[in-house]
């Protein structure tokens, strides 16, 4: 399947994405992802730069179910400095259907228009044989530094542990972004595709 | 870890984008574009693109904002669209380079630095320095 199809897939089925989890004030977010875990599509508006909520549809790849959380992400620190932005976030989700059927976690990044660096911790509890964690590190250079409105490129590599799959695997990553739209593309021989889209209104 | 999670949530001292020092400069640049400007003051601001910037902009106040944080293009557009939601806004340039705005303003209005600085607080960042020219 080519490259096109994948991604086209990618946006009519469901998904899941930690970066930018806040927008600016009165900002809304869609946010697509797919990897071997889940698809899912999580769409939230930011009453505020602290804070967002959001809903999130997921398809479980692994425990075959839907569900749809309602969000809620805190940014809990932010430091900005002349050339660099950091930030740490807590990020929860309760699906609609089922409230013992929720997550928690954190994830933060530290990003300069050259580089970037982030992590990321989610505890999944469902019923009890469901209950998992997944962590991430990322790190990043964009080989050009291009002008507000211009064509962004990241290169980055991503490392993902779940104790789903108990995979650790390290992986290259593109990310392009242009304007209100970015895109992440990874690639991994055990864990196949790692897709994120994301648009800002 | 969830204990972390929780402790972290509830007793760490939540710091927001903090509101750094600022300092405020207005001048009279009637009708110049130079790097420094009538009283000797340097304009903290690429020329060129100052100069850019200021083709065809006649009779308004300009705005020249330091921000800090702006380190993407989600950064600038955001601010780009607090701003532009102002009718008295008829023209505005992020530079990410300099985490410099450049805002051009109806001659009619006075500017308001501490809405300028709340309209970046609400965008997430902050804003450390304003420089307004009237041309």
């Amino acid at each position: 399947m080519g490259i096109l199809k994948i991604l086209v897939c990618t946006l009519v089925i469901a998904v899941n994405v930690e970066a930018r989890p806040i927008s600016y004030s009165g900002g809304s977010t869609l946010m697509i992802k797919s990897d071997n875990l889940s698809n899912s599509t999580y769409f939230h508006y930011s009453p505020s730069f602290k804070y967002s909520i959001g809903i999130e549809n997921t398809n479980d790849k692994i425990f075959k179910g839907n569900k749809n959380y309602i969000r809620f992400t805190y940014l809990l620190n932010r430091k900005n400095a002349l050339s660099s932005q950091r930030n740490l976030y807590f990020q929860s989700g309760v699906d609609v259907a089922n409230k013992n059927n929720h997550f928690y976690g954190a994830h933060g990044d530290w990003e300069t228009r050259r580089w970037f660096a982030g992590f990321g911790y989610k505890n999944v509890q469902g019923k009890i044989k469901n209950n998992y964690e997944n962590k991430y590190l990322q790190f990043g250079v964009a080989p050009y530094i291009g002008d507000y409105g211009d064509f962004h490129t990241w290169l980055m590599v991503k490392t993902k542990k779940s104790s789903l799959t108990k995979n650790t695997s390290t992986y290259p990553v593109l990310k392009f972004f242009s304007g209100d739209a970015l895109i992440e593309i990874g690639y991994d021989n055990q864990t196949n595709w790692d897709l994120h889209l994301m648009y800002r209104f | 870890m969830k204990k972390i999670l929780l402790a972290l949530f509830i007793t760490s001292p939540l710091v927001w984008a903090e509101e750094g020092s600022m300092d405020m400069h207005h001048h009279s640049h009637e009708g110049h574009l130079h790097d420094t400007m009538v009283n000797g003051k340097n304009l903290e601001v690429n020329a060129e693109r100052f100069d850019k910037f200021m083709e065809g902009i006649i009779d308004m106040n300009i705005a020249i904002v330091s921000v800090q944080g702006m380190v993407c293009d989600f950064c600038a557009r955001g601010i780009e669209k607090a701003f532009l939601k102002d009718l008295n806004v008829k023209k505005i340039d992020v530079d990410l380079d300099s985490g410099k705005v450049i805002i051009a303003y109806s001659k009619s209005i006075e500017i308001d630095p501490d809405l300028i600085k709340k309209k970046i607080l609400m965008n997430g960042q902050n804003m450390t320095d304003l420089q307004i020219i009237k041309v």
